[in-house]
């Protein structure tokens, strides 16, 4: 009985001796823009920060979000045997991108409806964001959801890095996120979480800015600002290649 | 070695590109034919978006015909008012086919229509194609007989001959009305914006058999309307959904036009029957693989799409 009021008195007092302020946190990125360039492959993103108030128990949430994204998904059915495109839902505000890293499993951070409160992790991201559908609809959206999950793995858009960051001395932390070749550019924004006993105790964001550089973006402004003087100078283009090769080939 | 594609927005291996340009060209060259019907569907297996696959692919014909269009043209090989009846039923027809696959985008069934389309036209064609050669082949090995009435002779008179709006066609050597043209022009001209194809394999054998014009002419017609209708889908393409990606385009192109030059003299060493059926054998097997895709239980039952593109 003693032993177990000493125990629990222990427990109390330690985050107090410990943590003199409240926890803080802050973070920056490798890179504020990330270029997409004719040999673009995909890209390695380091974020770094610190904690204040940070106990031995604490872990860490990092969060890079894309630009958001409107989606049709549809189920397809069969009809006289050739399968079909069916039942569109449709679900506004979806991220394009979402990455994950965390010191433990998600898992064992925090509890699932921890989670879903605060918005963190894919399903519970894609749960809110979908509730608008959700509401119009009688329909289960579990699978539909399930199958923007699947999509945005299958190419490296939605990925989860467990123990992806790296917690050193000192309060100090690092997170390696990589972005796949497939990339889409926009506005992102990085969030970072202390979790202290399953809750978020404190919380920054930091931003990035992926763009087209270089050539794509020349001849991605010009194919959308100008989309009908870039089609045309893609016809004379075509018809000069076209010359060069009668000319080269065709003239005795 | 990588490269991003501004428009389809994938980074795919530039020689990948090249050789399937070079693959195509050379088998285009070889055959005589366009490629399209083999270089949209490729395009789709290496991943781009069918919308953009779709118009790249008429950017590209566009290069690949002006080239032939222009040997024709100096050869004097072409039927400059049959080909401009046909130009006019073909802008018509590009025009439609655009607005079509715009709105059947935005139904989301755009890539099983381009699927059934390819499945119905290739397995026509390819069928009545590989009929005609293995014919040929047998009654040439039968010792070669001419059947009677192929070629020599006036021909019948069938129901093309009773429509009105009747027009001399001095370098073909007819007169006939001007609708089985327009009409033919408006087909392939709705199938350059659906497919992606330049239409030459449902161009030519309609010139040869709806419109009886002179095979030595033929060639050279088809490809000045579908020099034209290509350049027309593109700018219509690039005007009105943004989907036509130069950067693809000109690597197809570069590896098209070497693969031609090699393909044109590998098939001088061919006998014409037999690549015809072969042929015919790869419109088939580009057919079945189409329609296998379309019964067989995909491997997610789900498809997202982005509003305005493709896939996710």
């Amino acid at each position: 009985m003693i032993g177990a009021l000493l125990v629990s008195l222990a427990l109390q007092g330690q985050p107090t001796l410990l943590t003199s302020e409240p926890p803080s946190i802050v973070a920056a990125l490798t890179h504020e823009t990330v270029e997409i360039r004719e040999d673009f492959s995909g890209q390695e993103l380091v974020l770094y920060g610190a904690t204040r108030g940070m106990t031995i128990q604490d872990e860490i949430v990092v969060v890079l979000r894309g630009p958001a994204r409107d989606l049709r998904v549809m189920e397809k059915q069969r009809n006289f045997g050739i399968w079909v495109n069916s039942a569109p839902l449709e679900f506004e505000n979806i991220p394009s991108y979402y990455a994950i890293a965390t010191s433990l499993p998600l898992e064992e951070i925090a509890t699932p409806e921890s989670l879903a409160g605060s918005g963190i992790g894919l399903p519970a991201t894609l749960a809110i964001r979908a509730a608008p559908t959700a509401a119009q609809t009688e329909r289960d959206i579990r699978p539909y959801l399930d199958a923007i999950g699947r999509a945005g793995s299958r190419n490296d858009l939605y990925a989860e890095a467990q123990r992806g960051v790296e917690i050193l001395d000192g309060g100090l932390f690092r997170a390696t996120i990589s972005l796949p070749p497939l990339t889409p550019v926009g506005n992102y924004v990085a969030e970072v979480y202390l979790f202290r006993d399953g809750r978020a105790v404190a919380s920054r964001s930091a931003s990035l800015r992926v763009e087209k550089a270089g050539l794509e973006r020349f001849v991605y402004e010009f194919a959308h600002d100008w989309p009908w003087l870039y089609g045309l100078f893609c016809v004379v283009l075509a018809v000069l290649a076209g010359y060069a090769g009668y000319l080269a080939f065709n003239r005795r | 070695m990588q490269i991003y594609l501004p428009i389809a927005e994938i980074s795919v291996n530039v020689f990948v590109l090249l050789g399937l340009g070079a693959g195509v060209g050379f088998l285009s060259g070889m055959f005589g034919v366009g490629g399209g019907f083999l270089m949209t569907p490729l395009l789709f297996f290496i991943g781009i978006p069918p919308a953009v696959a779709v118009s790249t692919q008429a950017n590209q014909i566009c290069a690949s015909s002006a080239s032939g269009a222009l040997a024709h043209w100096k050869r004097k090989t072409l039927d400059l008012k049959m080909g401009l009846l046909l130009l006019a039923g073909g802008s018509a027809g590009s025009i439609l086919g655009v607005q079509l696959f715009a709105y059947l985008r935005s139904l989301g069934q755009i890539d099983l229509f381009i699927s059934l389309s390819y499945v119905g036209f290739l397995g026509i064609i390819g069928g009545l194609m590989f009929l005609e050669s293995v014919r040929a082949i047998l009654r040439r090995n039968a010792g070669g007989a001419r059947r009677a009435g192929a070629g020599g002779g006036r021909r019948r008179r069938t129901w093309i001959d009773r429509l009105p709006f009747k027009m001399r066609f001095p370098t073909s050597g007819l007169y006939i009305s001007v609708i089985p043209p327009v009409a033919i022009g408006f087909l392939v001209g709705t199938l350059a914006a659906i497919m992606g194809v330049g239409g030459g394999f449902v161009m030519v054998p309609a010139m040869i058999y709806i419109l009886r014009m002179p095979t030595n002419v033929v060639v050279g017609t088809s490809l000045f309307q579908i020099l034209f209708v290509t350049a027309l889908t593109t700018v219509l393409q690039a005007g009105q959904n943004q989907t036509v990606d130069i950067v693809l385009a000109m690597l197809l192109t570069v590896g098209g036009v070497i693969g031609a030059q090699f393909g044109a003299r590998a098939g001088r060493h061919m006998k014409a029957e037999e690549l015809r059926a072969l042929l015919a054998f790869m419109v088939i097997a580009v057919c079945l693989k189409l329609g296998w895709d379309l019964v067989v239980t995909p491997a997610d039952l789900f498809e997202v799409m982005q509003h305005g593109r493709g896939g996710l």
